[in-house]
C-alpha cells in the first residue's frame, strides 16, 4: 500500500464508481437475460463485469491495480444497494485475482492486447469457479455447465479485454491520461514512430 | 411503514462489519445443501429475523426482490429441464414435452436452486437495506484494519457519484440542443452512443481524482495512523447477533435431517 499514490487511489476508486454503477445496470440486464434464457442469459454479458480491472491496471500498470479496483467496485456496488450483498465483495476480489494473475504471469511488463485478453480470460476462469460452488452448477448438466464456461471465458475476453482496451485508448487520447504511465507509454511509442521517420 | 418493537431497530444498530460477515458465512454454509427443505426453512427465517429486527421499508424491501424473483424462475427452469445426467433415472416422471422431461428428483433439485437465489438475496437484503454506507466504510476501517489512504479514497470516490449524474444530465443535454439524438438501434450505433457518454464522463472523474488528491494531500492527509471522531465498536450483541442467524440456517440443516430430505453438496464434479 505503500507505493501507492492518493492520486492512484483516487482515480482507481472513482474508475470503481463509474464501473459500480455500470456494473449494477448490466446486473439488472442478466437478470431480466436469466429469467428467458436460465443461467446462460449472465454468461453472455459476463465479461462486463471484469472490465474495471483490465482498464485499471492498463491505465496504472502498477502491481494490484487489477484486483483493488474490482474490488473497491464491489465494495461500492454494496455501498449503493447492490442487492446481492457483501459476499458481492468477496465474488469481486476473486474476480480480480484471476485478472491479476494474468498480468503477474508477464511480471507487469507488458500491457498489450493478448496480455488484456488473457486479464478477462483469468477473471472468466477464477470466477466460473466460485460461481460453480456458490450458485450450485452442480446441480446442472455437465454439457450446459461446459457451454457456460464457454461462452463465459470468451465474454472476458472480448467484452473485459478489447472493449476495456478500447476504452482506455479513447480515454488516453483525450489528454486527460498524460501524466499517467498509459499516457507516457503512448507518448514514448509516438516519440519513437517519429524518430523513425526521420531517420 | 415502521415497526414499532423495543428491538425493531437492532439490525440497523448492528455493527457493519460483523454483519456482514454474517452474511457471507450465511451465504457459504447454504451452498452446500441441495434440497428444498433446508432452504426454505432457512429462507423464512431470515424473513422473519429481517422483520423482528429491522427497521426496513418494505416497499423498498419489494422492489429490490422482484428481479431476483424473476432471475430465480430462470434458474428454476433451466435446472428442472437441462439436470445433470447421472441424476437417479428411475425417479417418477412429473411433465414431459417432446424430449424434455422433468422427474421428481429434477424437480426437487431445480426448486433448491431457485429457492437459494431468494434465500441469498434475503440474506443480503438484511444487509444492505440495515447498512449505512459510510458507516460500514468506517467500520471497515476500524474493525477489518483497512488502510485509512484507500479507505478515505474510497468515500471521495463514492461522494462522486451525485456529481456523475448530474454530469450526465448535462451531457444529454448539451447533446440534444446540438440535434444528435441515438441515430439507428444497431450495435454499432449503441457503441457510438456508449463512446459518446461514457469517454468524456471517465476524463472529468480523471480530472476531479486529481484535484481531490492534491487537496487531501495540501490539508495533511498522509494515510497515516490516525484515531476517529465516529468510534464503532463490537458489542456482545453483535456476536449475539450472528448466532441467532447462523443458528436459524443450522435449524434448516436440522429439520431436513430429521425429514429425511437432506441433500449435501456430495462432491459432485
Amino acid at each position: 500500500m505503500a507505493s501507492w499514490k492518493l492520486r492512484d487511489i483516487i482515480v482507481l476508486s472513482s474508475l470503481s464508481v463509474v464501473f459500480a454503477v455500470v456494473y449494477l445496470i448490466f446486473l439488472q440486464v442478466g437478470n431480466v437475460l436469466v429469467g428467458f434464457m436460465g443461467p446462460m442469459g449472465y454468461e453472455v454479458i459476463f465479461g462486463i463485469w471484469f472490465i474495471v480491472s483490465v482498464i485499471a491496471a492498463y491505465i496504472l500498470r502498477k502491481p494490484g491495480a487489477a484486483l483493488l479496483s474490482e474490488t473497491i467496485a464491489g465494495t461500492i456496488e454494496v455501498l449503493i444497494g447492490n442487492v446481492t450483498g457483501p459476499i458481492l465483495i468477496l465474488s469481486a476480489f476473486i474476480q480480480g485475482l484471476g485478472a491479476e494473475a494474468a498480468f503477474a504471469a508477464v511480471r507487469y511488463r507488458y500491457y498489450n492486447t493478448p496480455v488484456l485478453m488473457g486479464a478477462g480470460v483469468g477473471a472468466a476462469v477464477f470466477s466460473f469457479a466460485w460461481g460453480y460452488f456458490q450458485s450450485g452448477f452442480a446441480a446442472l448438466s455437465t454439457g450446459l455447465v461446459l457451454a457456460m464456461f464457454i461462452v463465459r471465458v470468451i465474454s472476458g475476453a472480448v467484452i473485459a479485454g478489447l472493449l476495456g482496451k478500447w476504452i482506455s485508448d479513447a480515454l488516453a487520447r483525450t489528454g486527460v491520461l498524460r501524466s499517467f504511465p498509459i499516457g507516457k507509454a503512448a507518448a514514448q511509442a509516438a516519440h519513437q514512430k517519429q524518430s523513425s521517420v526521420k531517420l | 411503514m415502521k415497526t414499532s418493537h423495543a428491538w425493531g431497530g437492532l439490525l440497523n444498530e448492528m455493527n457493519p462489519s460483523i454483519k456482514g460477515l454474517t452474511v457471507i458465512l450465511g451465504v457459504i454454509l447454504l451452498s452446500l445443501a441441495f434440497d428444498p427443505v433446508t432452504v426454505s426453512i432457512s429462507l423464512i427465517y431470515v424473513l422473519s429475523v429481517t422483520a423482528l429486527f429491522g427497521r426496513i421499508s418494505w416497499r423498498r424491501w419489494l422492489l429490490l426482490f422482484v428481479p431476483f424473483f424473476i432471475m430465480a424462475i430462470g434458474y428454476f427452469w433451466t435446472a428442472a429441464l437441462f439436470p445433470r445426467s447421472d441424476l437417479p433415472q428411475d425417479s417418477p416422471l412429473i411433465f414431459s414435452w417432446g424430449p424434455l422431461k422433468m422427474t421428481e428428483a429434477g424437480f426437487s433439485l431445480a426448486l433448491s436452486l431457485a429457492l437459494r437465489t431468494l434465500m441469498f438475496s434475503a440474506l443480503s437484503l438484511m444487509f444492505v437495506l440495515t447498512t449505512e454506507p459510510v458507516k460500514f466504510m468506517f467500520s471497515l476501517m476500524q474493525q477489518c484494519k483497512l488502510p485509512p489512504k484507500l479507505a478515505y479514497g474510497i468515500l471521495a470516490g463514492f461522494r462522486f457519484l451525485p456529481l456523475f449524474r448530474e454530469e450526465l444530465r448535462i451531457m444529454q443535454q448539451a447533446h440534444r440542443m446540438r440535434g444528435i439524438w441515438r441515430e439507428k438501434r444497431n450495435i454499432r450505433s449503441m457503441l457510438h452512443a456508449f463512446k459518446r457518454y461514457s469517454i468524456p464522463l471517465l476524463a472529468s472523474a480523471i480530472r476531479k481524482s486529481e484535484r481531490v488528491a492534491v487537496a487531501m494531500v495540501s490539508r495533511g492527509f498522509t494515510g497515516g495512523k490516525r484515531d476517529f471522531y465516529c468510534q464503532l465498536k463490537i458489542r456482545p450483541r453483535d456476536w449475539m447477533f450472528m448466532g441467532i442467524v447462523l443458528s436459524g440456517i443450522a435449524l434448516g440443516y436440522a429439520v431436513s435431517f430429521a425429514l429425511g430430505t437432506l441433500t449435501w453438496y456430495g462432491g459432485q464434479l
